[in-house]
């Protein structure tokens, strides 16, 4: 008899040891026999493989994808202001941002926006920080990429209308 | 001249026969295997993937052969070989079936009727360690040799319990010839002389074809892949063809000795039938029967974890060796009182 | 002096001293705005309050002198609400916008906000709009809006640079900080008012939006623009210097530079650079690597007799290059024209910071012996051209194209040259060794008031890995009595730290120079000289041993603030 803490509550489980094993189940056999009937009906369970190349997953709301940039629908540009705070979280370092001035409201633009796909670790923290939510995870999930230039996603990449991640923006809000 | 003809040809067939058989086999335990994980396995090459050994055999014929730097060629070369040839020889003694009678003459469906059959495939069994070993020694790995090391002393300490757990058989069915033993059983089948016995080698054969639970020799988590580290290729096929072969040669022989052989359970089907046709059926029954121990070979692997070093060792030597004996001796008494 | 108590450290201070200064003293920051150690009190920003016994209300801490037995508290609960209030205050009218500000990681009132703010906003209405982007003159750009109203721009003009060209217009939430009418900010010493904004509002035309503070890497220099040698960050990133700024060097530049200076990290960047050594082939200049270009050299120079070459050192190059350049000369050529070229704009000087000599290093090349002795100076170089007295002309870091006349006298003479930049007597040479600018190689400037100081790497060459230069510097380290929060706090950025091979912001131009007197040691050795310098602290070794003015110095003794020679 031990006492185990899980979840903050004291829970009793008996584990049995070699001492109180009665005669049958020290045989092994007639325990060897119940495992066999075990994994002889799992045969018969329910399959959960997806066929993935016929038969594509579509992941929920909260699956993090590649990250994107947003395109604004209203204005046709992207909401990104290249402040580097995606950058300056990353912790893996994916992320460039090049600003430069732009004749828009929101003054500064980035020139160049880079993620390194070879670097990116899918985490999120630069969504996360993002003030003009206009990083966000998208579903997308297959990556394939044959050099490490490839790899580095430029702004033609990650420029993506919001009408598209209207699934991930609205999730957003409501965690927020 | 004529039966030298007749013995190539039924060789031939033999091995064909076994060829297919492990091929399908491949397939079918990854199927089953897939089926207890809650999966599909393979399912694309072909109606229901069964193409999947075809390509299997085409993808390993092709592939790239290493041979490591520091590695003893010969041995190297040899090890691979050694283990198929000890396999497909196992079989060779094996009666699958009566006779056919073709143009009146009586063909055995065995390819060698040699008297001392059980004594044959105890002594070829054996043999079989030289390849795991020599692989393991060659490779210059150091998880080859240890996987070697296992598998020989595994090896020796289970087939000592296996070749004791026969002598109740013999003794009950009084002849060390297969066929007879497999006749001797026409009525009453072994197991139900020899329960224990029949546990014993089921045990040892596991342990000797080092399927799960008794794996060690090529235990992933530690050794990489044991023995077989260093081959790629068709070497490694042939140690992969050998490990089927030795399962479905130790299903036959588990059938041969305890499960009647090619008799149908509880009814006498062969008498009075065309011995052609009786013969056939003999061979599918007697497969069917091994198929059945082959999937619960499969069921075991996904069933229980592998033994650790010295609970192997006990097992062999504290457990399965003096019920064995006691078996033996039990076994007599009782012949000589009744 | 009086004796006063600050957050229960008791401290004895000289009569005079505000609060501010006295807590500066004893380690404890005051948070502040419109304060600054160079500049007038004001006492608008209303940051500084603290609460001192016996008065009935808080007290701004940089006008308040501290009296004999005062006793003041920087953390109590009535000053941390006071602080929240002004910020509260500011932050009404100033807007939210860090994200695209160019300030922001330098900010005083983002650090400020962050540290004493409270956090939230209870503002609900519209802010107030005034002009932004507003280009007040050639290099500044000012956004009204961002302006907190501390004239610390205001009061520089009129008391440091005593030339008034911004004030305020308006009352309350509607004033607007702007240039008198018809006016231009266009003083020399103008973009020192975005150094000292505590927030935002004034940015530089040249590096608005370049890069974030952070993501740069700074490095202490000196400003290679004039015979001041102002104290200077090099601010670094994918090894390119994007701005610079001044250093507070109380000795020397105190807290300002000049304009020009800004500047002088465009020609570092500059696509005329010369990013390897080259040769002469068929009259065309062809790259190619240091070992037969140093080959080359030696072999033109074994040819000539004393006296048959002529050699120039250079104000723009350090101390270590024009030692080693003179000693090669006179010891390895055995020649007596040695002399550098003096770049002096009459009339270009003040009585604040620019001086006319227009060069960094003229008194330290002077001082380790790149001179003239009895007429062998630039000017009988000159004519020995004239007169086909010479072979073979060595120039060091300079340019000797005068003028036409001695364009056309170069075709006569082989002529060697270390140069950064491509340039006129690039031109006519027959080598080019590839010089390491200012801010890629390591050595020293002597001012013109003999003040040594020290310059170090912060564009790195080829061969050189971030590794071998930097080390870390402690974050949170405040200077004394500066009351700026020290940029270098950033120095070593994250990405310069971290970045590899495969990185394309790591992998910025890595040109193929070296520091001349590596150049120089390399030539001498092929003629027969022993020279084994490992570093140019080994060169600076031998001149603090040889030269007397240079006695008892090294670079631990110059440090970050240079150090005086010994003048007597």
């Amino acid at each position: 008899m031990t006492q185990t803490k899980i979840d903050g509550r004291a829970k009793t489980r008996e584990i049995k040891r070699k001492a109180n094993l009665n005669l049958l189940e020290r045989l092994y056999l007639p325990e060897i026999f119940k495992g066999l009937s075990i994994t002889f009906r799992q045969i018969f369970k329910p399959k959960f493989t997806f066929e993935y190349p016929d038969v594509k997953w579509q992941p929920p709301a909260s699956f993090r994808g590649r990250p994107v940039l947003v395109v604004d629908d209203e204005t046709g540009v992207e909401r990104c202001v290249a402040c580097g705070l995606c950058a300056r979280v990353c912790p893996a370092l994916a992320i460039e941002v090049v600003a430069d001035e732009t004749e828009l409201d929101k003054e500064r633009y980035p020139k160049k926006f880079e993620i390194n796909m070879l670097r990116c670790i899918y985490c999120g923290l630069c969504e996360e920080v993002c003030p003009e939510e206009a990083i966000v995870m998208s579903k997308e999930y297959e990556l394939v990429f044959t050099s490490r230039e490839e790899a580095i996603f430029g702004k033609d990449k990650l420029l993506t209308p919001a009408s598209k991640l209207k699934d991930r923006l609205e999730f957003l809000r409501k965690m927020r | 001249m004529e039966s030298i003809l007749i013995a190539i040809l039924k060789a031939i067939i033999f091995i064909l026969l076994f060829l297919t058989f492990s091929a399908v086999l491949t397939y079918v335990e990854r199927r089953i295997s897939a089926f207890i994980q809650d999966r599909l396995g393979p399912n694309r090459v072909g109606p229901f993937g069964l193409f999947q050994p075809i390509a299997d055999v085409v993808k390993i014929i092709f592939k790239e052969e290493i041979i490591p730097a520091n590695a003893d060629r010969t041995l190297h070369t040899l090890a691979p070989i050694i283990s198929l040839f000890v396999a497909y020889s196992v079989f060779a003694v094996l009666p699958i079936g009566e006779k056919l009678v073709i143009d009146g003459k009586e063909i055995k469906l065995v390819l060698a009727d040699v008297n001392v059959g059980f004594l044959y495939i105890l002594a070829l069994s054996s043999l079989g360690v030289y390849g795991v070993t020599l692989s393991g020694w060659s490779s210059n790995n150091k998880y080859s040799l240890l996987g070697a090391l296992r598998a020989s002393a595994q090896m020796i300490s289970y087939e000592l319990s296996l070749g004791l757990s026969l002598v109740g058989v013999v003794l009950v069915s009084g002849s060390i010839q297969i066929d007879e033993i497999i006749r001797s059983q026409a009525n009453v089948w072994n197991i139900f002389y020899q329960p224990v016995g029949f546990i014993i080698f089921l045990v040892s054969v596991f342990a000797e074809t080092n399927r799960l639970p008794f794996d060690l020799p090529e235990a992933e988590p530690e050794l990489v892949a044991g023995y077989h580290t260093e081959y790629s290729g068709m070497k490694f096929g042939a140690f992969y063809l050998a490990e089927y072969t030795n399962i479905i040669t130790a299903s036959l022989l588990v059938t041969a000795f305890f499960l009647g052989g090619w008799y149908f359970p509880f009814v006498d089907i062969y008498s009075g039938l065309n011995p052609n046709l009786s013969a056939i059926l003999q061979v599918i029954v007697f497969f069917g029967k091994a198929s059945l121990i082959i999937f619960l070979f499969m069921l075991v692997r996904w069933t229980l974890p592998r033994f650790r070093y010295d609970q192997l060792m006990r097992l062999g030597w504290q457990v399965l060796l003096p019920l064995a004996l006691l078996n033996v001796l039990v076994t007599g008494l009782v012949k000589i009182l009744l | 002096m009086a004796k006063i108590t600050i957050d229960g450290k008791t401290v004895e201070v000289k009569d005079g001293l505000t609060i501010l200064q006295a807590a500066q003293e004893i380690g404890i920051d005051i948070p502040h705005f419109c304060y600054h150690p160079a500049l007038s009190i004001a006492g608008n920003c209303r940051m500084c309050l603290v609460e001192v016994e016996k008065m009935p209300k808080l007290a701004i801490a940089c006008a308040t002198r501290v009296i004999d037995g005062m006793v003041v508290y920087t953390q109590s609960e009535k000053v941390k609400k006071a602080r929240q209030a002004v910020l509260e205050f500011i932050l009404i009218n100033h807007p939210l916008d860090c994200p695209i500000c160019d300030e922001a990681g330098e900010c005083k009132l983002q650090n400020y906000t962050y540290i004493y703010g409270p956090g939230h906003s209870r503002f609900e209405e519209e802010k107030a709009h005034k002009p932004k982007r507003v280009p007040l003159g050639p290099n500044i750009v000012l956004d009204v809006e961002r302006c907190i109203m501390c004239s610390r721009c205001v009061r520089f003009f009129d008391e440091i640079v005593k030339d008034p060209q911004l004030t305020f217009t308006q009352r309350g939430d509607r004033v607007v900080l702007t240039t008198f009418p018809g006016k231009r900010v266009d003083n020399p010493y103008s973009m020192n008012i975005i150094d000292i904004c505590p927030v935002g509002a004034l940015t530089s035309k040249d590096f608005r939006f370049k890069e974030r503070t952070w993501n740069m890497t700074a490095v202490e220099s000196v400003c290679p623009g004039c015979a001041r040698g102002c104290n200077v960050y090099l601010w670094v990133r994918n090894n390119q210097i994007l701005r610079i700024t001044p250093r507070v060097n109380l000795e020397v530049n105190r807290y300002w530079m000049c304009d020009y200076g800004r500047f002088t990290y465009k020609p570092v960047n500059s696509d005329d650079r010369i990013k390897n050594p080259m040769i002469k082939v068929n009259g065309e200049l062809v790259e190619t690597d240091w070992e037969i270009a140093v080959e080359t050299a030696a072999s033109i120079l074994k040819s000539v007799k004393p006296d048959e070459v002529a050699v120039l050192g250079s104000a723009y190059a350090t101390n270590e290059d024009n030692y080693l350049l003179q000693k090669f000369a006179k010891s390895v050529l055995k020649t007596k024209y040695v002399d550098f070229l003096r770049h002096v704009k009459d009339g270009d000087e003040d009585n604040f910071l620019i001086r006319a000599d227009k060069t960094p290093n003229s008194y330290g090349a002077y001082l380790v012996g790149v001179r003239s002795n009895n007429g062998f100076g630039f000017n009988e170089i000159v004519e020995g051209l004239r007169t086909k007295k010479f072979k073979v002309v060595y120039v060091m870091d300079d340019d000797i194209v005068l003028n036409d006349e001695i364009y056309s006298l170069l075709d006569e003479v082989k002529v060697i040259v270390h140069a950064t930049n491509k340039n006129k007597t690039v031109e006519k040479a027959d080598v080019v060794f590839a010089s390491a600018s200012f801010a890629e190689k390591e050595g020293t400037f002597t001012n013109f008031e003999g003040r040594v100081q020290k310059i170090n790497i912060a564009v790195l060459p080829k061969d050189y890995e971030p590794w071998m230069l930097y080390k870390p510097r402690k974050f949170g380290e405040v200077k004394p009595n500066t009351g700026e929060i020290n940029k270098a706090n950033l120095a070593l950025s994250r990405l310069f730290k971290f970045g590899t091979q495969f990185d394309r912001w790591a992998s910025g131009e890595r040109r193929n120079v070296k520091p001349s007197w590596w150049v120089i040691m390399q030539v001498a050795n092929k003629l027969g000289a022993k020279f084994t310098y490992a570093s140019s602290s080994d060169v600076f070794k031998e001149i603090s041993e040889t030269i007397r003015e240079f006695k008892g110095l090294s670079y631990d003794l110059i440090g970050d603030e240079g150090a005086m020679i010994n003048k007597n």
